[in-house]
Formats: structure tokens, C-alpha cells, sequence
């Protein structure tokens, strides 16, 4: 029997020992075909599902290689009924092909009869065909691209979409790399995407996602359409681009809630795209007001429904997602793959920070005993309000204020999900607080003073869950969330995770109150962060150790023998 | 010597070599037990239908072309060059090899003429696919046959080639609507067609001579030799041992769930769907994958019919003995009770004729050709050298030709090729080794085979700090058996990834165990360091826990008698019952509720049990468990074969008898014990065949016994009639009080020859 790092089960999960001298060659073989779900310290699991085969087959790996993977680096037989499965699901891409025809247009076409018959008779499949040209292929209307693609998915037939693209109005874009240089994963990334033509790059955070679009800008040379989540993510890919590419500040324009411009290089906001009135979106026209050659999803987890929608028109261009994680709380990740694209590039958050480009991080989970009178307020409370009582209940403060004296010379956030709580912090912290109703102007100004080290503590509020970009941040302090969310908290972690100039390590606070609702939900967040691999403590408030103190920030260990 | 040809059956019988016969009781098994006393007997016994039935039964399709060809000649007798030339296209040695085998098995007999017996005459009952002639059909047939058939359009001309082929007999079409006739019917009117029954016609063989034109045997019917499709064993054998950890793995979970909560028997026998979705749900399978794994686990003897109400399917106590043993002990069980069993778990959601779908363990599920099918298309898989197989298309039609009179039986055989593969006794066509084992030395056979490729139990496991649990491999049972009361199981198969949770923490504290065992226990068990998170979910959940006193306790005394509960807890005898008072009025202990009742009892109080309900019981409930199916003999209802020293006994036997019966011919006939009624049928229908007068040993209805010399007349019902001579007249004797024939003064010249 070999002694592979591998374990198959039976429910298609893979475990690798990460120990094992193996492991890597492993990883390596089984990254393209399985999606990596848990990478605590010891034995990573990766999932086999019928999209990752398929992401596998549309990369050009095969069924052969997939099986010999599993087969080479298993250390128990593998059942053959197992293998047989993935050989049949990997089979099923391919079988179909959207290509354009010269005389027909747009033109779906089979290997196999039986599989052409089968979709053709399919309800939801058949509105969007026309007319049958022989028993091997059948017009598809153009404008049917996408929900076609979508479609055939659902019944598990993915299409592979030959069908190119259309290179869009010409602007001349380069990448102006005088004083810094893409990394190699970096570019990896877009000459992935750029050969597959359209998909999806998932980087971790603070990996540097913006100049993977940029280099794909410059790569696709035209106009360019970047889609992002709200007005601040927008004007940081603005200042990134006119930094790092020759594209000047005329060039691009903003199309949000405040300025409508179009220009060659539009970046707009989903918000924007997706408000309604009288029913109607009323920026659809954004879409055609320009030839756009590329268009960018930033945050592709996020990507709100009608931009599916939307986006099933537009498969005549090139698509480039970008994400931490291809994982939605929503369970689209099929329309993900059938109207973006299938996954392009992939690399785990760990393998980047070994390489040193995110700062490693230590997560801490401080926990505080309510004094009595809290714990008679939560244990009578209503259990909507339980939560709220358990999170912001004021023992928290002093804990908070003692977590900051740790790091004095770090630039710190304090993030927070309820108002008053932030306020009340705000206050006792003498810190400002950014919050929704902030303007962007003002964010802007302590956004700025805070990277300059003129203010060294922000108190932020749930804004701070998507894309700003704090360079220096190193130490983050969370006082309450939304029960848990795994989005919620990878963000929060990317806060923390750009690398330091100095290549110091981050430090992830989690104030919990013990015992109540608060430090449940702390739970799924432990179980989250574990499995992303990070280490994670529990220390009770009082055994906090101040610096130079034993077990203090800066304690270096004694071997223990 | 006398040069005459042997003229009936048993004579030729007695002129083949000791060997001969040999080999004829070892491909006839049936006549051969219990041993015939003579050649006589043995001829009548393999005149039997259903002995006949079952040696047609094993032949292949060229066989018994060979044979039709003597049951279609015009002639009784038929010589070896005579069928060659009728079968042109058939090469020699398959020719010969046919004859061989009809000769061996006394369905053709004679040496330079062959003849075919009339019983097997009468089982053939379409010889080459032909039907009946038309006067056995009462047809009268127009006498310008060609002409006849030249007339008739195309659509009818279709329907007589249609049942020239293979089949004589069809399905006559209902009327259509319009009131139009059928081709079919057209037929029928003209009288080309015979009707035999309400709803079949047959259609006459010279009909269907005619239209085979030259090859009236049809074309010949050699081996099939379908394409070798050849695996590399070694991966063979991995992918075996694949399968065979993933079935014992998920009948061990399998069981597990129904040891928790049993599935409930339907009146009609079987599982019921809601059982059956709740365990595919559990299993994490499909609900045939489901139904698949019950019936493996129930001919293997691990799960059965028990509960107080002998309503529930719970594993057996077999299954406690299984779970101990190791892997490869617990593949081989499943495996050989999957090759013998006489269910068919492929037939689970078919509909029956009533529409209703059959359920998991049903009864009518049983079908008891199955081992033997299951049986057969195995050993054809093992007759191709390892590493080679066939398709299962190939190998169901390579089975067709070795028994086409079988064919309607092989339906099952695909089914059973996926329950092989599932199993890893056949993987992509190929037998492994340990399916192999399996075959041709049973249960151990397939333990020793596949015993090196299965992992060795582990005894430990990785400690995560997302709080899982990984056992690298499958668990030793008892380690196993633990975590499943402190860790929840979140994926299975080649390792087992458990979940320690707050639920899981709490389960096992309710279970008994305190903080402390459980630190202790993670420590023990993990490979790995405990992580800190670990112990800090166990303190959690501990302290938790510890406000409201659960604990766990064996039993309890309890009494509204304050007084006595003192005395007891203070009497000196009753200490060994280790009794502490937890509350006024209540005592408990750690001993379990029969030794401390055994301990009052010696001590000489008169307590009672009582169920936590407050009745009285006599004693504690045990487990449940259903009672098995005893061990007893083996269910296969393959015969065993005939030993060489077996068949040598019998011939000898054989023989023996022979001579005496022959010694005794012309004497005056004694009541000869032994003698066979199918013997003496045999004797009476020759006699009645030659007109010879026989010699009667009689009982009649009084009880006095009498010989006599009758000239038998004729043999029907049971009753033999004849003129008896010494008396005059003629009279009808019930055969069954007949006790000894022998023909008169005949045959002195055949006598010479057997002695």
C-alpha cells in the first residue's frame, strides 16, 4: 500500500496531510480539479464538485490526469465507483460548444447527438435556440448568450464558449512599472485570465487584485468598464490606476451616485447600476454607451443579482472577475462560473504570506466576564436584543483600551457593527469614527491622516467591510459584528493584512463577552479563521499581558525545554 | 461376439465403458443419487422429463444445433457424416465436441447410427426454432406449397420469416379498430398459421423449412468471441480495495444508525420508503445506494427482524461479532453472503404487477436461481486469466449461448455485475484477485486475497484547531466507538473527519464523562497537540454544564421509608452496593441496577426493580437484538459434485445389479427387493413394445401375494392390463402393487454378453 499525503472520502472531500513530504507535489496536482474548503494546520481539506472538475476541464486538464492525481498521492485505494464519477462529470463539459459560424452566427454544436436532442428537448433550453442547420448543431439567437450558458449548467451540460469576443474601441493603456514590478503571481493571474479569455481571479485580500486589473487592462488595450462596490473602492481603483498605468486623471471617469461621467475608462459602482426608479434601471444605457473591450467585477462574491442579469448580455466581451473568495453566501457560484467565467487563478492566502506579500497575522480572542448587573440585563433580555446587549456591553471598554496600549506605536482599528457603541468608543478612545453617514470627503480626509500617522486610532463601522485600502493598518479590534459572517470576517482580516512596510505581524483582536450569544457567534468565526489556517487564541481579559510583560505582544518564547 | 447394434437405450448402455458411464452420472448428477441398482434403472431414471430438462438445460447453443439436427431428420437414427452434411458451416471439432457431449450425457445414443430418446425428443419443443408439423398441428397444408407462399403480399410474407427465425410461435395482434385483419390473421384464415392457444399461432414446419431454403438449421451457432477488455490487476486490486472499504464502511454506518433508532417492518415485509429515505439522508447516498446497503447487510447476516414486538430491523448479534473483526473478515462476510444469497437487491422500486413499487428487504425479492446465475456469470469472468474480463453486454451474451435454454433467467445479470463492482469483486470487467478468493475458496478465500490491501486499523487521531478530529484511517472499533459519543462524523470513507462541538462536548458529559476524562482522553488519542481552543470548548461546555446537576449514575434506591434507606446505607453487607444518599428518600450508585439489587437481595432486603416509569420490573431491560439466522447448512442449492470414488461405487453398484437381473431371467421370479418402479415400468413398456408376456409378482387388494405370466396389453394411468394366462382372462393390475417383473424365456443370447 502507499504511503501517499492524500485521504479520498466517500463524500468526494479530499484530505492532505500537510506534512507529509509529498504534500506540495500533491497540492499541486489536486489544486486545478478541487476547490481548497479548510487549510488548518494539519490536514488541509479541498472538495471535489462538479464545477471545480469543470473549471479543471475548461483550464485543459483532463479526466486522465485527475484520476492519476488521485490515484498516485491516495494512500487508501480509491473506490472505482468514485473515479468513475468524476471521469463522467468532467465528461460532460466539452460535449457542447458555443463557436461563431460564418454563415449562421452564433451556433451551438455537439459531439454527440444524444446530448444535442436532450437540450434541445429541454424546457428552459429550447426558447433560446432557433433553427436546427443538421443533427449536430442548432443557431443560437446572439442575444441568448448568456442565459443560455447559465442554462445549460443547470441541467449539467456546461457549454464551452468559443465563441470570442469583440476587441472593443482602442485606448492605449500601459502599465508604467518605473518604481515597482508586478509579482510573478500577478502576473501569472493575468496571463491566466487573459488565455482563457474571461473568468475569475481569486487573490486574498491585500494580494494586490487592482493591478491584476490593471495588467489586464493594459493587456486588452481598449475601453474598459470596471464595476465596483461602492464610491470609496472607486476612487481608490482611480488613484491606483493613474499610480501605476499611463492612464491620466481625464481618462477615467466615475459614474456613482454623485458624477455621472463616461469615459474611456468608467468605473461605476454596483449600486449605481442596479437603483431603480419606477421600476426601471435607469443606468442600463451605461452598458452600450461606450464599445467597451474589457469589463471588471470587482468583489465577485458581492456581485449583486440584476448585474447577472445584466451581464448574461454582454458575452460578447471580455470578463474579468476579481475575488477572495469564490465562496457566496448565496449559492451562486454557478452563475459565477456560467456568465463571468470559470476560475482563471488561484492562490491560497497562506502561500502568498509565506512569500511575504501579506503580513502574517495572529488572531486573539479576548474574552470578558460581564459584571453582574450585564448578566442580569442579558439573562432577562428578549432574545432579539441578546446580541446587542452581549456586544456592547460596556465591561468591553477597558479590555479594548488595554488591547490598544499593547500595540501604542501601531495604527489600529476599532470596528464595530452598532452605532452607539462606536460613538461611545469614539469618545472614550478619543479616535474618530467613520461611519455610513460619513461623507466620502471626510472619509477621504481621515483616510489620509490616518496613512499619514497623524491619527492612529479609527473607530469604523461596517463600512470598513469592503474595499478601502489602509496600508498601514496592523492592528484591528472587533467589538461586535454581524453574527458571525464569514464574508464579514475574511474582509475584516484583510484590514490587517497588507503588508507593513517593515514586515511586522498583524494582530486580529476579537473582544467577546464569555458565556452569552457573543462568544457563539465567536465560535463560527474561530472555526472560519482555524480553517483559514491562522493561528488563534483564547486569552481571558485579565491574563492580557501588557508589553514587556510575560505573554505580552512582544514575548518571544523560550524553547520549553 | 454378436456384431448386432445395441436396440434400445439400456442395451447400449451396458456396452459403454465403465469410464463412460462415469462420466455420464458425473454430467447427470441427478440420476446418479440415489445409485440405480442397474442399467434398466438407470435408463428409465434418465427418461425422467426433469432430468432431461436440466442435462438440455447446460448445453450450449452449438450443442444443441447438433442435436436438433437428429431430432429433425426423417429417420429414428441418424450417422455422424449425415450431420456434418447438415451442417456445413460448422467446423469439425466443434461438430465432434457436441456429439461427445449429447453421447456423454446419453441425450443422443447408439454408435454408428445415433438415435435421440423420445423423452428428450419431447423436451426439444421447437428443435432448430421450427414448430410442430402441420399434422401435428391439424393443418391441412394446400398442396402447391410455393406457389401458395409466392401470392401472399409483403406484410405477410414478413410475418411467416418473422416465426421461420427463431421462435415458431407468436403473439397474435388484437383486431385493430377499423375491424381491419392483421397479416397475422390473414395468415390463420388462409391456414399457413396454426392458432394454439386464445392468444398464440405457430407456424408449421415445413412452412418454415421451406422459407430457410438451403439451411433449414438456420446459421451456425458457434462460441461468440467477444473483444478481452484487460486491466492492469494491480489497479485492479486498488480499485478493489477501494470498493471494498467504502461498502464495509457505510454498512458499519449503516448499522450504527439502525442500532439507534431500528427501522420499522412493514406488514408486507421489508423497509418502508420513509426508513429508507431517512437512512440515505443519514448515509449522505442515494436511496437505492441505500436500499443496496440494507440488503447486503441483511444476507450477510448482520441485520434482521427482532425487537420486543418482532417489528423493527436491527443488526444482529452477528453484527457485534463483525464489527470486532478485521476489514478484509468483514469484507469476506458481505461478499460471500452477497454471492450466495437468493435475494435480488436490484429489483428494490420496481413496480410489480399491481404498479406498487417493492420495497428494501422485501420477501418478493427472493428468487432462488439467483446464487446459481450470480454464480455462473463470475465463473465465466474467472475462466480469463487475471488482469482480463469482459464487458458485461459480452458476458451476458457469451452466457446466452452456453445456456440458451436459460436465456430468460440471465435478465438479472447486469444488476448483478454492478453489485459485483460495488462490492470490488469485479472492477471494469475484470475479476480481482480477492473476487477470485471469493469463488473458488469462499469467505476465508476472499479474507486471505484482499486482507494485504486494506489499511491497518490506526488508533489515534490528528487534533485540529478548527476542532476536527481526522482518523487517518480506518479506527480500531473501540476508539471509534468513543468518538462517536464525544465528536459528531462530518465526512467518511478512507478516513473519518469528526467534529467536536458544543453538542458533541455536551453529549458525552450527559454520557458520563467529566471535563477532565475528556482532556485526558484528547491528549491520549491526538497525534497532534491538543489546541487550545479544544480545551477551552471543553471548559466552556463543562462549565456550562455543571449549574444543572446531570450527572450519571447506574441506578438508584429509593423508598418513602426514610428509616430503612438509613439502615441500608449503614448496613455493612449492602456496602459492596456502593450506595451514597443524594437526596432525602434517595440513594444512588455507580453499580448498575441488577448488582445492586443482587447485593440487597444477599443482604437480605426485598427490593424490587422498577422502570423509570415506577413499575415494577423483575429485571433490566438487556439491548435489544434480533436473534440471526441460526448457522446451519449452506444455503446454495448447488449440488456437490459426484467424487471419482462416488461415481466408481455406483458403477460398480450398477454393474452388479445388472447381473443379477440378467442370471435371473427365465427363472421363476422371486419378489427381488430393491428392483425400482421406474425399472419396472421400463420392463413392462418393452414388454407391452415386443408383445412378450412377462412374469408378474402381484399384491392384491387383500394383501396375498401371487406370481403370475401376463400378456400385457397396454400401460396407462397407473394400470397395467393384460391377459393372464394361468387364469384365463384378462385383468388390470395397479402398477404400484406390483413387485417383480421378468420377461419369459427371452433373451438367453443377451445374457452371455453382460456377464
Amino acid at each position: 500500500m502507499s504511503d501517499g499525503p492524500l485521504i479520498v472520502q466517500s463524500d468526494k472531500t479530499l484530505l492532505l496531510e500537510v506534512d507529509h513530504p509529498l504534500a506540495k507535489e500533491c497540492r499541486a496536482a489536486i489544486a486545478p480539479f478541487a476547490e481548497l474548503e479548510r487549510s488548518p494546520e494539519h490536514v488541509h481539506t479541498y472538495r471535489v464538485t462538479p464545477l471545480a472538475l469543470w473549471n479543471a476541464r475548461a483550464a485543459g486538464h483532463d479526466a486522465e490526469q485527475v484520476v492519476d492525481a488521485l490515484v498516485r498521492f491516495s494512500r487508501y485505494p480509491v473506490p472505482h465507483a468514485l473515479l468513475v464519477d468524476v471521469a463522467d462529470t468532467m465528461d460532460r463539459f466539452g460535449r457542447l460548444t458555443l463557436a461563431q459560424n460564418p454563415v449562421h452566427g452564433l451556433v451551438l454544436t455537439s459531439s454527440d447527438r444524444a446530448v444535442l436532442e436532450e437540450v434541445v428537448r429541454s424546457k428552459r433550453v429550447a426558447p433560446m435556440l432557433g433553427a436546427r442547420i443538421d443533427a449536430d448543431s442548432v443557431v443560437v439567437h446572439a442575444s441568448e448568450r448568456g442565459r443560455l450558458k447559465q442554462a445549460l449548467l443547470k441541467i449539467g451540460w456546461p457549454a464551452e464558449d468559443l465563441a470570442g469576443y469583440v476587441d472593443g474601441a482602442a485606448h492605449p493603456i500601459e502599465l508604467d512599472q518605473s518604481n515597482w514590478h508586478l509579482r510573478d503571481y500577478q502576473q501569472q493571474a493575468v496571463d491566466g485570465f487573459w488565455a482563457g479569455g474571461s473568468g475569475v481571479v481569486v487573490l486574498p485580500c491585500g494580494a494586490g487584485k487592482t493591478l491584476v486589473g490593471a495588467a489586464a487592462m493594459a493587456e486588452a488595450k481598449a475601453t474598459t468598464l470596471i464595476l465596483v462596490t461602492n464610491t470609496v473602492a472607486g476612487r481608490q481603483w482611480k488613484r491606483e490606476l493613474i499610480a501605476r498605468t499611463s492612464l491620466t486623471e481625464e481618462e477615467i471617469g466615475e459614474y456613482s451616485g454623485e458624477r455621472k461621467e463616461i469615459r474611456p475608462v468608467t468605473i461605476a459602482t454596483y449600486q449605481v447600476i442596479t437603483t431603480r426608479r419606477k421600476g426601471e434601471y435607469r443606468h442600463l444605457d451605461l452598458f452600450d454607451a461606450q464599445d467597451w473591450g474589457l469589463i471588471v467585477y470587482d468583489e465577485v462574491h458581492l456581485l449583486p443579482a440584476p448585474i447577472f442579469r445584466l451581464t448574461a448580455d454582454l458575452q460578447s466581451r471580455r470578463r474579468l472577475g476579481l475575488t477572495a473568495t469564490l465562496v457566496r453566501e448565496d449559492g451562486r457560484e454557478d452563475d459565477v462560473f456560467s456568465l463571468i467565467g470559470p476560475k482563471r487563478y488561484d492562490a491560497p492566502w497562506r502561500d502568498i504570506e509565506a512569500q511575504g506579500y501579506i503580513a502574517p497575522a495572529e488572531c486573539i480572542e479576548v474574552r470578558v466576564s460581564l459584571d453582574d448587573e450585564e448578566r442580569m440585563t442579558y439573562a432577562v433580555a428578549e432574545p432579539e436584543e441578546r446580541y446587542r446587549i452581549a456586544a456592547t456591553a460596556a465591561s468591553k471598554l477597558p479590555v479594548i483600551r488595554r488591547v490598544l496600549e499593547r500595540h501604542p506605536d501601531e495604527p489600529s482599528l476599532v470596528i464595530g457593527a452598532y452605532l452607539d457603541q462606536l460613538d461611545e468608543l469614539g469618545r472614550a478612545l478619543d479616535a474618530p469614527v467613520i461611519q455610513g453617514s460619513t461623507t466620502n470627503r471626510e472619509r477621504e480626509k481621515l483616510f489620509d491622516a490616518f496613512r499619514a500617522g497623524e491619527i492612529r486610532t479609527l473607530v469604523v463601522s461596517k463600512v470598513a467591510n469592503f474595499s478601502i485600502d489602509l496600508p498601514e493598518a496592523a492592528v484591528a479590534v472587533q467589538v461586535s459584528g454581524t453574527f458571525g459572517s464569514r464574508q464579514e470576517e475574511a474582509q475584516r482580516l484583510g484590514r490587517v493584512l497588507r503588508p507593513k512596510a517593515d514586515g511586522r505581524q498583524a494582530h486580529f483582536y476579537t473582544v467577546v463577552s464569555r458565556d452569552t450569544l457573543d462568544s457563539e457567534y465567536a465560535a463560527h468565526r474561530q472555526r472560519f479563521l482555524a480553517e483559514q489556517g491562522y493561528a488563534y487564541t483564547i486569552v481571558d481579559a485579565a491574563d492580557l499581558a501588557g508589553p514587556g510583560e510575560v505573554n505580552g505582544p512582544d514575548w518571544v518564547d523560550e524553547p520549553a525545554d | 461376439m454378436p456384431t448386432d447394434p445395441p436396440a434400445t437405450l439400456a442395451a447400449w448402455l451396458r456396452t459403454r465403458s465403465d469410464e463412460q458411464l462415469s462420466a455420464l452420472l458425473a454430467a447427470r448428477p441427478d440420476v446418479a443419487r440415489p445409485a440405480p441398482s442397474d442399467v434398466v434403472a438407470l435408463a428409465s431414471r434418465l427418461a425422467v422429463p426433469v432430468s432431461v430438462d436440466r442435462a438440455l438445460d447446460e448445453l450450449d447453443a452449438a450443442t444443441l444445433q447438433v442435436l436438433d439436427v437428429v431430432l429433425l431428420a426423417p429417420t429414428d437414427g441418424v450417422a455422424p457424416d449425415a450431420i456434418a452434411a447438415a451442417l456445413p458451416d460448422v467446423p469439425v471439432e466443434v461438430l465432434t465436441a457436441g456429439l461427445e457431449r449429447l453421447t456423454t450425457r446419453a441425450l443422443l445414443w447408439g454408435d454408428d447410427v445415433l438415435r435421440a430418446p423420445d423423452p428428450v425428443r419431447r423436451a426439444v419443443r421447437h428443435p432448430a426454432g421450427l414448430g410442430r408439423r402441420a399434422s401435428e398441428l391439424r393443418l391441412a397444408l394446400p398442396g402447391d406449397l410455393e406457389a401458395t407462399l409466392a401470392e401472399l403480399d409483403a406484410e405477410e410474407r414478413g410475418v411467416l420469416e418473422r416465426l421461420a427465425g427463431e421462435r415458431p410461435v407468436g403473439h397474435l395482434p388484437d383486431i385493430p379498430s377499423d375491424g381491419g385483419r392483421t397479416p397475422a390473421r390473414r395468415l390463420l384464415t388462409a391456414g399457413l398459421l396454426a392458432r394454439i392457444d386464445a392468444l398464440n399461432v405457430e407456424l408449421p414446419r415445413e412452412i418454415g423449412l421451406h422459407l430457410r431454403g438451403d439451411a433449414p438449421f438456420g446459421p451456425p451457432r458457434l462460441r461468440p468471441e467477444p473483444a478481452v477488455t484487460a486491466h492492469e490487476q494491480g489497479s485492479v486490486d486498488r480499485r478493489a480495495a477501494g470498493a471494498a472499504l467504502e461498502s464495509v464502511g457505510k454498512v458499519g454506518e449503516l448499522l450504527g444508525i439502525l442500532e439507534e433508532e431500528p427501522a420499522g417492518l412493514l406488514r408486507s415485509g421489508g423497509v418502508g420508503v420513509r426508513d429508507q429515505k431517512r437512512l440515505a439522508r443519514e448515509l449522505h447516498v442515494g436511496e437505492p445506494d441505500a436500499a443496496w446497503l440494507l440488503e447486503l447487510a441483511y444476507t450477510a447476516g448482520l441485520l434482521d427482524v427482532g425487537g420486543p414486538h418482532r417489528d423493527e430491523w436491527l443488526p444482529t448479534r452477528g453484527y457485534d461479532i463483525w464489527r470486532e473483526q478485521d476489514l478484509a473478515d468483514r469484507w469476506a462476510t458481505l461478499a460471500a453472503g452477497w454471492l450466495t444469497g437468493v435475494r435480488l437487491p436490484s429489483l428494490v422500486g420496481q413496480r410489480d404487477v399491481a404498479g406498487k413499487a417493492v420495497n428494501p428487504l422485501s420477501p418478493d425479492l427472493v428468487r432462488h436461481t439467483a446464487p446459481a446465475i450470480r454464480r455462473s456469470a463470475l465463473a465465466v469472468l474467472a475462466e480469463y486469466p487475471p488482469g482480463s474480463g469482459l464487458a458485461p453486454d459480452d458476458l451476458v451474451s457469451l452466457l446466452r449461448w452456453r445456456t440458451p435454454r436459460r436465456a430468460d433467467r440471465l435478465a438479472p445479470v447486469p444488476a448483478m455485475l454492478a453489485e459485483a463492482a460495488r462490492l470490488g469483486v469485479v472492477v471494469g470487467g475484470v475479476l480481482s484477485t480477492a473476487g477470485r478468493g471469493l469463488l473458488a475458496h469462499g469467505e476465508d478465500g476472499a479474507a486471505m486475497s484482499i486482507r494485504g490491501l486494506l489499511p491497518a486499523p490506526v488508533d489515534h487521531v490528528l487534533a485540529q484547531p478548527d476542532l476536527s478530529l481526522i482518523a487517518p484511517g480506518p479506527l480500531v472499533s473501540e476508539l471509534a466507538d468513543t468518538l462517536a459519543v464525544v465528536a459528531d462524523v462530518e465526512s467518511s470513507g478512507g478516513a473519518t473527519v469528526f467534529r467536536v462541538s458544543e453538542a458533541s462536548v455536551r453529549r458525552a458529559l450527559d454520557h458520563g464523562w467529566s471535563a477532565s476524562d475528556l482532556h485526558d482522553f484528547f491528549t491520549r488519542v491526538s497525534r497532534t497537540p491538543v489546541p487550545q481552543a479544544l480545551d477551552y470548548l471543553v471548559d466552556d461546555v463543562a462549565r456550562q454544564h455543571g449549574r444543572l446537576r446531570v450527572g450519571s449514575i447506574e441506578s438508584y434506591v429509593r423508598s418513602d421509608d426514610h428509616g430503612l434507606l438509613s439502615q441500608v446505607l449503614n448496613d455493612r453487607r449492602a456496602a459492596s452496593a456502593e450506595l451514597r444518599r443524594l437526596a432525602p428518600g434517595v440513594l444512588v450508585s455507580g453499580l448498575g441496577a441488577d448488582e445492586v439489587l443482587t447485593v440487597l437481595r444477599d443482604a437480605g432486603y426485598a427490593p424490587a426493580g422498577e422502570n423509570p416509569g415506577g413499575a415494577v420490573l423483575t429485571r433490566p431491560a438487556a439491548r435489544p437484538r434480533a436473534a440471526g439466522r441460526r448457522p446451519g447448512s449452506d444455503p446454495s442449492p448447488a449440488a456437490r459434485p459426484l467424487t471419482a470414488p462416488e461415481l466408481a461405487a455406483t458403477v460398480r453398484e450398477m454393474r452388479a445389479g445388472d447381473a443379477a437381473l440378467s442370471a435371473r431371467r427365465g427363472t421363476a421370479v422371486r419378489s427381488v427387493p430393491g428392483v425400482t418402479t421406474a425399472s419396472t415400468l421400463e420392463l413392462l413398456s418393452r414388454a407391452i413394445g415386443a408383445g412378450l408376456p412377462v412374469w408378474l409378482g402381484y399384491v392384491d387388494a387383500q394383501g396375498s401375494g401371487s406370481q403370475r405370466v401376463v400378456q400385457p396389453v397396454s400401460l396407462v394411468g397407473g394400470f397395467l392390463s393384460g391377459y393372464d394366462e394361468r387364469r384365463g382372462e384378462n385383468a388390470t393390475f395397479a402398477v404400484h402393487r406390483i413387485t417383480s417383473v421378468a420377461l419369459v424365456e427371452q433373451g438367453a443370447e443377451d445374457a452371455g454378453r453382460t456377464a
